[in-house]
């Protein structure tokens, strides 16, 4: 049984939210290729929420429009995720190989996306009185793919419910270490190339006379 | 040959290059000295267009001031009089005939004439006073005045004679008078310190003066914060009206939290918490009093108030009444100082405009009657004196559709007369039409103001309820986006989607029923065994 294809598997782990991914991962299945894709779709999705969404839906300050902090949201976040997961779970005996934990993440954010798709375009036909169908689709997704999520983990892992629960907290908070920790290399770095600059113009005036 | 040609070359287009230099210079024109500006509906300030301009700068000398040491002219006073205006900090404007200007250093009121020139000079009233340790005029009269620091002019509705009201500071009395001749105020009536124990203050400083309809007279005393003190006709204190209140900061909190733990010993030497009196206030033609307040936070700076005393500008009902510049406090590089908005004077004018004017910045703000800002103009003093700029503006009043500001320090005294632009004429008409619904008949004007500031927000709001109105949905829909105004744009977007339904019902209905059709004959195949698509691996 359970023959599918790429797609196919894809729907099957998001319609089967308690059984799917443990199917997924006997099946030895899951493209990274498709991964990345929806990561991609992610970022798309994250701009269409931002740029598209109907005038009168838009609370974000159309006046500018900055995409660095969209791919943070989406990309980084998401590659944060993995990584802390991938390093909390190898010392909580997790069984997930760091390509599983991509795989498995990326196909719990479908429904996230696709119902944020969906949410922007009844976004441009509906008016605020029927803000409900705009509201119901965000929390929708938003709603399964957390489902999905715990799902994902707890079949990537081979965890007990609670176990799941506890190192999805420990990866929150190991994505908030390397961000810090990134951000504060990131600072230093500046500050070391200003100083190699500094230096560069002393030594630059100097030979010049 | 060449080169001679060359030279004659360089020598016509130096001369040319001369000749355009040479009128360039001669094109300067005068410009304000500050770069106008507005708020857009993210509360970013925009570069806008002026919406009045400086027409004259009046000093006491273009205010014939120097009849006052002329010996042959009637207002004569003496030869030492002073010819000028000195920290004057009030005026008001009687039926746009007569400017009356309280000028406090020389302890006297003056009447200025349509033009501008001198008509009543009035160093004191004639009658008995019953005030204590007011000065008697030169030839015994009457009294003089002392800091007069508010006036209000209007016609007594019980006698019919012109009235002035004198809240004559130093003296702690507020005076009604009638006007006798140019030089001749007639004591009627004087309000002193009220006896009663409900008045606590120790001292009676009336620093500016209302009078409504009925004759009840409001004064704004120092160092007293339970509102303005209310005075019946008679001179009997009636009570306190309109107090402001704390703002809530978090450090009032805090002290709040403080005092439930503090012992009463702590308590006596924590500093209290009491609201701020206003600076100046105002009278509309329907009754309203309006209030300035010269406060940092946004809480009762201006008000306006009913006749029970209830504030309808508050903002803790929903509403987000805005006055002054929308950014909090500015620290100025150049001058070494933080500059927040402290709004000082208010004038409302008989056609609903609202003049603010800030003590800080020398910015006059002006609304319409809904609170819209219309159009911001004046500036601080920097280092020179410059026509539109102040640096103590301490009154800012409505004459003859001109916006006056009293500028009343120890160095300079003079009144700047701010007259409309063509861009002001165009936003005055434009929002007098748009307060009373007319969004139609406002949009001519609109469109003029759009062709001198494209970014001008209420216009494009209004020009969105025009197409409103003529049923020009998507055109409305596209000003309203312009304006960021979310709400109007909802409303034209149900009109619009409402209209394309409608407009297009006979293609729907034809799509869906053919959906409907396709799906039924496919369900009918299915049961048939005819498979239209195949699946992957079926056969």
């Amino acid at each position: 049984m359970y023959e599918f294809s790429t797609l196919g598997w894809v729907r099957h782990v998001i319609f089967h939210p308690s059984e799917g991914f443990e199917d997924l991962r006997w099946k030895k299945q899951g493209s990274i290729k498709l991964s990345i894709i929806i990561v991609v779709l992610l970022f798309v999705a994250m701009v269409a929420n931002n740029r598209m969404v109907g005038f009168a839906f838009n609370t974000n300050t159309v006046k500018v429009f900055n995409v660095v902090p969209l791919i943070v949201q989406s990309v980084v976040y998401f590659i944060t995720w993995c990584i802390g997961n991938w390093c909390i779970c190898t010392l909580l005996d997790g069984e997930g190989t760091f390509r599983k934990i991509v795989i498995y993440s990326a196909y719990a954010l479908v429904p996230y996306i696709f119902c944020t798709y969906i949410a922007v375009i009844f976004s441009n036909f509906i008016i605020k009185e029927e803000s409900i169908w705009f509201t119901f689709f965000s929390y929708l997704g938003l709603g399964w793919s957390v489902v999905l999520m715990i799902s994902a983990m707890k079949a990537v892992h081979q965890y007990s419910l609670t176990k799941t629960l506890v190192s999805i907290f420990l990866t929150l908070v190991a994505m908030l270490l390397i961000l810090f920790l990134a951000i504060l290399l990131l600072s230093l770095f500046q500050q070391v190339y200003v100083f190699v600059y500094t230096v560069y113009t002393e030594i630059a005036y100097r030979i010049r006379g | 040959m060449n080169g001679s040609k060359n030279s004659l070359k360089r020598l016509i287009s130096l001369l040319a290059a001369g000749c355009m230099a040479l009128t360039m210079s001669v094109t300067a024109f005068a410009d304000e000295p500050y770069n106008s500006y507005n708020y857009d509906n993210w509360d970013a300030a925009i570069p806008s267009q002026a919406g009045y301009t400086v027409e004259k700068v009046l000093s006491g000398q273009s205010m014939d001031f120097s009849k006052l040491r002329d010996q042959s002219d009637p207002l004569y006073i003496s030869d030492t009089e002073s010819t000028s205006l000195s920290e004057a900090r009030d005026f008001y404007n009687y039926k746009d005939e007569e400017l009356w200007v309280a000028d406090t250093s020389n302890n006297r009121i003056l009447r200025l004439d349509k033009d501008f020139k001198l008509t009543g000079c009035y160093k004191g009233v004639t009658g008995t006073s019953k005030a204590e340790g007011v000065e008697s005029l030169p030839d015994g009269s009457g009294t003089v005045f002392k800091e007069p620091q508010g006036l209000f002019v209007t016609d007594s509705p019980t006698t019919g004679k012109q009235t002035v009201y004198i809240a004559d500071y130093a003296n702690a009395r507020v005076v009604r008078a009638t006007v006798e001749s140019a030089t001749e105020l007639k004591l009627e009536q004087e309000y002193l310190k009220p006896t009663e124990a409900l008045y606590t203050s120790k001292t009676f400083n009336p620093t500016k003066v209302v009078v409504d309809y009925a004759e009840n007279v409001y004064a704004v005393v120092k160092s007293v914060n339970t509102g303005s003190v209310q005075f019946k006709a008679d001179g009997s204190f009636t009570g306190f009206y309109g107090a402001n209140r704390v703002a809530v900061t978090a450090a009032v909190i805090a002290q709040k939290l403080w005092r439930k733990i503090a012992s009463n010993e702590q308590i006596e030497g924590m500093s209290r918490n009491v609201p701020v009196e206003y600076a100046n206030f105002d009278m509309d033609d329907e009754g309203f009093i309006y209030t300035v307040t010269e406060v940092t936070t946004s809480t009762d700076a201006v008000k306006k108030i009913n006749p029970a005393g209830y504030n309808i500008w508050d903002n803790v009902v929903g509403d987000e009444y805005k006055f002054g510049d929308h950014t909090d406090a500015v620290w100025d590089m150049a001058t070494k100082k933080t500059y927040a908005t402290k709004l000082t004077d208010i004038a409302v004018s008989s056609d609903g405009l609202i003049n603010v004017l800030d003590f800080e910045t020398g910015r006059v703000f002006q609304y319409d009657r809904l609170c819209n800002l219309i159009c911001i103009f004046g500036t601080k003093n920097s280092a020179a004196d410059q026509r539109g700029s102040f640096s103590t503006p301490n009154a800012v009043e409505v004459f003859n559709g001109k916006v006056l500001v009293l500028e009343g320090s120890k160095t300079r005294n003079d009144i700047t007369v701010f007259k409309m632009t063509t861009f002001g004429e165009n936003l005055h008409k434009a929002f007098e039409l748009y307060d009373e619904g007319l969004y139609v008949e406002a949009a001519p004007y609109w469109n003029e103001v759009i062709k001198r500031d494209g970014g001008y927000t209420y216009a494009h709001v209004g020009l969105g309820k025009a197409d409103l109105k003529n049923h020009k949905y998507h055109d409305a829909m596209e000003r309203f986006e312009i304006a960021n105004d979310k709400d109007d744009y909802d409303k034209a977007f149900e009109y619009y989607r409402d209209e394309w339904l409608q407009g297009h019902f006979t293609g729907i209905a034809v799509v869906v029923v053919i959906l409907v059709v396709l799906w039924i004959a496919k369900k009918i195949l299915d049961k048939m065994g005819i498979r239209i698509f195949r699946k992957k691996g079926e056969k």
